[in-house]
């Protein structure tokens, strides 16, 4: 059971949004969609959704094309917010769900049954224009669940939502994942990815960057990040003397080291033979952050910062 | 495997009710729908309005100074019947009240200033030339080519032939005789002709006014709810709901959906205005009756059958089905609702050329058997207003008439084919100009 990408190719006039993806999501994964602003993400979902049609290439879900598969299979989650502005939550949620062929009595119970659960039961009468971003994400989101999908796939499910929006959203990932239900998430956001995700795609510029579980991802580059404090003075100038380690970020209580090629107990043991006092040696995985700047060039948050400005 | 049927029916059910249920109950809709039947039903009435407002006149004031002309006929009486008869083909009203009132008068400066000052309507000066006929001047404030200037032009003429018939020696007869219109019957040239012309003026004056204003009734509610369809796709568009029906329903089924509930919705709306009007146009001699005194029974207005309201209401869904379905596809590129009309204006084109064409037809600035009508009249596009001109002129054989709904009922499918692709390829593409070219480019990439 999965949900399996095949050399997918899509232009637009002259734009080439996809080219030759391939990828599979396991039945049951958290699965991470990750890439830069224009990568073809979106893309790729809305082909999954049978929204778009690919230039070339397949989409199945358990062997059967994702355009023959019932459409209450996926549930969706748009980056944009798509809510009827003046309708009132409910009859929005009822209407979602009659799509999919759910009677508008068991609809809107379980819509009512999630307001509630969101915190937000006294919304069901109001209109959508009327509710914060916040809550109109959460609208959202119910009627992406309402119908009981086997793979909700969702565009930037944690853009625009304060601290405790994100953790609500988060425990009702963990309530779907218990279900059983297959989970598709674009985000820029690399935190959600480690904590979230147990697979991930890196996609950049349409073509399939690094692919697999966080921990083959992490690993795939073959560097490991190391942590090292000593006693004393920090600004460890010997380290400049080894091979392929390079400080990524230097502190009074800990340096961060990035290495490639080489053992990380050869700065253990480097610093003991210089007569460093350790008080810190850690061996970590880089971030997905780091990989993610590593082979797509910049950081996955570069969008969100102004550019340099022009001399 | 497509959709299975039942799941297509259920999406488009699921997506007509929500058009019919939502868009009903806006305060839009419920306003212009009781502001249409206030307006149906005035002009349904408005003869009795009118009639029931001029109850109290007396009629136009037409003073008549004879002088010493000395004419051989009764001057305000013989003005009085030719004013006040009822002119041919149109049809008129009770007559307790004469529409002018004739007063002699030997105080000329003084009735032309009553002219002036509006309480007289027109002032007729007689005298007798030297060469012994009557002459007639006519001082009023309307121009020369008015009815009432030409009534009393005819009347001046009537009264002055029948001056020199008396000259002439010919003793005066009774003068409600002398002037009163003569049979006069129009026939088909063609002996094998049926009903090429109606057999009365009046009943043509029916049938062209009827089968204009059905012309009319179709275009607007072509024009009208054809944009309601297209201003409700530009709205998900830009309210990007869009995006989440399209991952549960298919283009397809959004675009029949739509048509469907919007459709549905005009029907309704139309039914609800047209309901009460035709009561009332049917009423209109009770009301009259009640209101105004006298008895009258009711009837149907001429030229207006059973067969032809059919036809009309076929047309009238078959015609809306087309443009509404196309209207749709071609909202479907642009994502504001500002742009909607100039997306959608070549379609309102096309739709305009029809009407026209049947509205020349229907009052014969073109002949209704000429090519051009009769090759428009099978037109998908343009056999709902063409056929219903030519149904309602009575110049087509129900085969006809068959054949040409059955051609657009074929058409609509293509015609769907064609929106949802266009739907397709344009319905997730933001800020597109409303050009004709963005439509080629959409149909191409669809």
């Amino acid at each position: 059971m999965s949900l399996v990408l095949e050399n997918l190719t899509k232009r637009f006039g002259p734009v080439v949004a996809l080219d030759g993806i391939s990828f599979t999501v396991e039945r049951g994964q958290v699965f991470g969609f990750l890439g830069a602003n224009g990568a073809g993400k979106t893309t790729a979902m809305r082909i999954i959704l049978d929204i778009l049609r690919p230039d070339s290439g397949t989409a199945t879900w358990d062997g059967t094309p994702t355009t023959d598969v019932p459409r209450r299979t996926w549930g969706y989650l748009p980056e944009e917010r798509g809510l009827y502005p003046r309708l009132e939550v409910l009859e929005q949620l009822v209407f979602f769900a009659s799509l999919y062929a759910i009677p508008r009595k068991v609809a809107a119970d379980r819509a009512r049954e999630w307001l509630a659960r969101f915190r937000i039961p006294e919304y069901e009468k109001r209109r959508a224009e009327e509710l914060s971003k916040g809550n109109q994400q959460k609208v959202q989101l119910i009627a992406a669940i309402l119908h009981e999908p086997d793979v909700l796939i969702m565009d930037e499910p944690f853009v625009g939502l304060d601290p405790v929006n994100v953790s609500l959203l988060k425990e009702a990932f963990g309530e779907m994942r218990r279900r059983g239900t297959t989970l598709v998430f674009s985000t820029h956001q690399m935190e959600m990815v480690e904590e979230l995700c147990e697979a991930v795609v890196l996609i950049d510029r349409g073509r399939l960057v690094l692919g697999g579980s966080i921990r083959d991802v992490k690993r795939a580059s073959g560097r490991r990040v190391v942590r090292l404090g000593v006693e004393g003075d920090s600004a460890l100038p010997w380290l400049a003397d080894l091979e392929g380690v390079s400080v990524v970020r230097p502190g009074e209580d800990y340096t961060e080291l990035d290495v490639r090629g080489r053992d990380p107990q050869d700065i253990l043991r480097a610093a003991i033979d210089r007569g460093e006092r350790v008080t810190q040696f850690l061996i970590a995985d880089p971030s997905i952050e780091q990989v993610f700047i590593e082979y797509v060039g910049r950081a996955p948050s570069e969008d969100h910062h102004l550019a340099e400005a022009p001399r | 495997m497509s959709p299975t049927l039942a799941t297509n029916l259920r999406n488009i059910v699921a997506v007509a009710r929500r058009e019919f249920v939502w868009r009903g109950r806006t305060r839009t809709f419920r306003l212009t729908t009781a502001l249409l039947v206030l307006t149906g039903v005035g002009l349904a009435l408005a003869p009795v309005i009118i009639r029931f407002i001029d109850r109290d006149s007396t009629g136009n004031r037409v003073e008549v100074a004879v002088g010493d002309s000395t004419p051989g006929v009764d001057v305000p009486l013989a003005f009085s019947l030719l004013l006040n008869a009822p002119a041919a083909g149109i049809p008129d009203g009770s007559d307790s009240t004469p529409d002018y009132r004739i007063e002699s008068t030997d105080d000329v400066v003084g009735a032309r200033a009553r002219v002036v000052d509006g309480t007289s309507s027109a002032l007729v000066v007689m005298s007798r030339s030297a060469g012994e006929d009557l002459e007639f001047t006519l001082y009023s404030k309307d121009p020369a080519i008015s009815r009432q200037t030409q009534l009393i032009r005819q009347a001046a003429s009537s009264i002055a032939i029948q001056d020199r018939l008396s000259r002439a020696g010919i003793p005066p007869v009774d003068q409600a005789s002398l002037f009163a219109p003569p049979t006069f019957t129009l026939e088909p040239a063609d002996p094998n002709a049926t009903a090429l012309v109606p057999d009365s003026g009046e009943a043509f004056a029916s049938s062209v006014a009827i089968s204009f204003a059905l012309s009319i009734l179709l275009f607007m509610a072509i024009i009208l709810y054809g944009q309601w369809v297209a201003f409700s796709v530009a709205e998900e568009k830009n309210s990007r709901v869009m995006e989440v029906v399209l991952a549960a329903a298919t283009p397809f089924q959004l675009l029949s959906g739509k048509v469907v509930g919007v459709g549905g919705l005009a029907l309704a709306q139309y039914v609800i205005v047209l309901v009460p009007s035709v009561v009332a146009v049917l009423l209109q001699d009770r009301i009259a009756a009640f209101v105004l005194g006298g008895t009258s029974a009711a009837e149907l207005p001429q030229g207006l059958s059973v067969p032809l309201l059919l036809v009309f209401g076929l047309m009238f869904v078959l015609g809306f089905a087309l443009y509404a379905v196309l209207y749709a596809g071609a909202a479907s590129l642009v994502s504001r609702q500002e742009d909607v009309n100039q997306i959608v204006a070549p379609l309102t084109i096309i739709s305009v050329g029809g009407y026209l064409v049947a509205s020349y037809a229907g009052t014969g600035l073109i002949p209704i058997d000429s090519p051009l009508v009769v090759v428009m009249s099978f037109i998908p596009f343009f056999s709902p207003y063409l056929m219903l001109t030519r149904m309602g002129l009575g110049v087509v054989s129900p085969l006809e008439v068959t054949a040409a709904i059955l051609l657009l009922v074929a058409f609509i499918p293509v015609a769907l084919w064609f929106a949802a692709r266009l739907y397709r390829s344009g319905v997730l593409l933001y800020g597109q100009a409303p050009t004709p070219r963005t439509l080629l480019r959409a149909l191409r990439n669809g």
